[in-house]
């Protein structure tokens, strides 16, 4: 199936927002469809790959991809942070946007079956990895157990709450929060992700751990992650770059000898140790 | 091969004026130095020229190119994309080896790679290409250490070598040989490729010390930077040297980085353009939200070298990313040119 992707490279396909949800402060969720239907049927993704969003007079950013491959709705969650996204925020249920794409690798999902899954998210790191638990929830069977360590600045910054709900109505789906400090009527833990990371008793055999956050609390999280054994080519992340082309010739996503719009935006922690560039 | 009268060059150029947009060193008159660009009048085509000041690699990837027009109306909610594609048959003649090199890497790495960059592509099918052999080398530069001169090796429909009173003609592709044909011109002679042979390696031998010295001193540099044994000191020295003004980089034939923005016309539509950037801005890996993960500047000239000598980078050119022409070193005001950074390298090898 995946050799059949065929991503929209040069000229943006036309896509209308249907739905707008409030996430949190400054973050919003666009459903979208396309307004061709033979690109809307034809449009396939991975988990963990991006696209290159147009807001019409603004410009264009690059955007993880928060669902599944199959039986999820198309959305992007984006933080208002820059010029585009602005542009972005202020669009209406009807208005239309551009989609080129999906570019990038993606999550590994074939040779991750029968291990134990862990994932670790800071703040909005959640969204590119909701793609890959609602897709491993779909093959439940087929993995061992799941957990998710989430961790967020307050409890009103955590994302997708409703998703978390679903998700911990599933059978074997072990969730664990924190929030920096404390909150009245918050009964998870308080500090930050590394720490709640260090507290826990994770698997480390057979495992596989999908870490997403700020620099910092990467860097973190990895050391603890360490620390319980699992080994650096099982740990995942997904790195952000200023992008331009996202087909890998304007260079602007370069990191050490690879370019995060094709060669990533996937990297297992070990490749990354071998970038030698920040993160 | 065949042989064009330095008087026939003129038949030639006219020939190909009517199915291209002739392109070639001339020198400009203001500022008395040689450009490759268009030429509106052809007559100021300058095969004996020095090296150009600027590479051809804008008729390939323009500084500013506008690759999309859109125009969305909120009211009905309609949306037209256009794609522009005003793109017209160049012919680049006169060009020098290093800079065939350069247009040779383009090609690897825009067409090469896991995407074909449709608007490169638009441009590259409809090219002409004549080079011209550098009899003698000019002061600034090296190719003899980058393996690309002082002679072209491939990727020419001509390739003109000056011996007397024309040229020795080289013909690399079919287009190449039907212009022959329809010029007329005579074969060169049994004595052709020897003279041509001997032309060559008198201009290899004239090359300037610094180059000659340089040239196993490249491939180290290629090693250390690939692996990454080059002490932070060295990058750091380097970055303070640096003025971030880019210059290098455009003036580089195989730099290609480039930006794209939406523009908004005043008469409606927005153009998206595709615009030269250069690695050394502090912009350029700059995110929304004002992270930067390459802000100090050493570790973006560490980049800049990375690409054009590294073993990684040379894999997907199919050759080293320099190609010697000694640009940068002529541009650059922190005097940390490619062959001055391949000396620092040197001096810490070596420790001098």
């Amino acid at each position: 199936m995946d050799n059949q992707l065929v991503p929209i490279v040069t000229v943006p396909e036309v896509a209308t927002v249907v739905d707008i949800r409030e996430e949190i402060a400054d973050v919003r969720t666009f459903y979208f469809t396309f307004d061709r239907p033979e690109i809307e049927r034809a449009f396939r993704i991975r988990s963990g790959q991006f696209i290159m969003c147009t807001v019409f007079g603004a410009g264009e950013f690059a955007v993880s991809l928060p669902f599944s491959p199959e039986n999820d709705r198309k959305h992007i969650s984006v933080r208002k942070v820059g010029k585009v996204t602005a542009a972005l925020h202020e669009l209406q249920p009807g208005d239309k946007i551009g989609i080129r794409g999906p570019f990038g690798n993606g999550f590994p999902f074939e040779e991750i079956k029968g291990k134990n899954v862990i994932y670790v998210a800071g703040g909005i790191g959640l969204i590119p990895l909701r793609s890959s638990i609602v897709h491993v929830l779909q093959h439940r069977p087929d993995f061992g157990r799941m957990i998710l360590v989430y961790g967020a600045r307050s409890s009103r910054d955590l994302m997708y709450k409703d998703s978390i709900r679903e998700w911990q109505a599933t059978r074997d789906f072990e969730t664990h929060f924190t929030i920096d400090r404390p909150e009245p009527g918050w009964t998870g833990q308080v500090g930050f992700v590394n720490q709640l990371v260090a507290g826990l008793n994770l698997p480390a055999e057979n495992t596989v751990a999908f870490v997403c956050g700020p620099p910092v609390m990467f860097n973190a999280v990895i050391k603890e992650l360490k620390l319980k054994g699992i080994k650096e080519q099982d740990i995942y992340s997904t790195l952000e770059r200023h992008m331009k082309c996202g087909i890998g010739k304007c260079q602007h996503c370069a990191i050490g000898r690879t370019l995060v719009c094709v060669d990533g935006p996937v990297y297992t922690y070990r490749q990354i140790k071998t970038l030698g560039e920040q993160i | 091969m065949y042989w064009l009268p330095r008087d026939q060059v003129r038949a030639l150029v006219n020939r190909l004026a009517e199915s291209y947009a002739v392109y070639g060193p001339r020198r400009d008159e203001v500022s008395g130095e040689v450009v490759f660009d268009r030429l509106e009048e052809l007559e100021r085509l300058d095969l004996q020229a020095a090296i150009p000041y600027n590479p051809p690699k804008h008729a390939l990837l323009p500084q500013y190119e506008e690759i999309l027009k859109y125009l969305y109306s909120k009211q009905s909610q309609k949306v037209t994309i256009e794609k522009i594609s005003k793109v017209e048959p160049k012919a680049l003649v006169g060009l020098r080896a290093c800079d065939l090199n350069g247009i040779l890497c383009l090609d690897r790495f825009f067409l090469g790679q896991e995407f074909v960059d449709e608007i490169y592509l638009e441009h590259r099918k409809k090219l002409f290409i004549i080079s011209n052999t550098c009899v003698r080398p000019f002061p600034q530069c090296f190719c003899v250490c980058t393996d690309s001169g002082p002679a072209a090796g491939e990727g020419f429909d001509l390739d003109l070598t000056c011996a007397g009173q024309g040229y020795l003609v080289l013909v690399g592709s079919k287009k190449g040989q039907r212009l022959v044909e329809e010029l007329g011109l005579r074969e060169a002679g049994s004595e052709a490729q020897n003279l041509r042979e001997k032309i060559v390696a008198e201009s290899v031998s004239s090359f300037d010390n610094f180059a000659l010295e340089n040239k196993a001193w490249v491939s180290r540099a290629t090693n250390r930077l690939t692996t990454g044994f080059i002490k932070p000191e060295v990058w750091e020295y380097i970055g303070n040297q640096c003025f971030e003004c880019g210059a290098c980089s455009f003036v580089c034939p195989t730099c290609s980085c480039f930006n794209v923005e939406d523009v908004n016309r005043v008469d409606g539509p927005t153009d998206r353009v595709r615009t030269w950037d250069s690695c050394s801005f502090e912009g350029y890996t700059k995110m929304a939200g004002d992270h930067n993960p390459r802000k100090p500047v050493e570790d973006r000239r560490n980049k800049r070298f990375f690409c054009k000598l590294s073993y990684s980078q040379s894999k997907k050119y199919l050759r080293p990313g320099c190609v010697g022409c000694g640009r940068c070193a002529r541009v650059c005001p922190g005097d940390i040119g490619l062959p001055n950074v391949v000396t620092y390298i040197r001096r810490e090898i070596t420790g001098e």
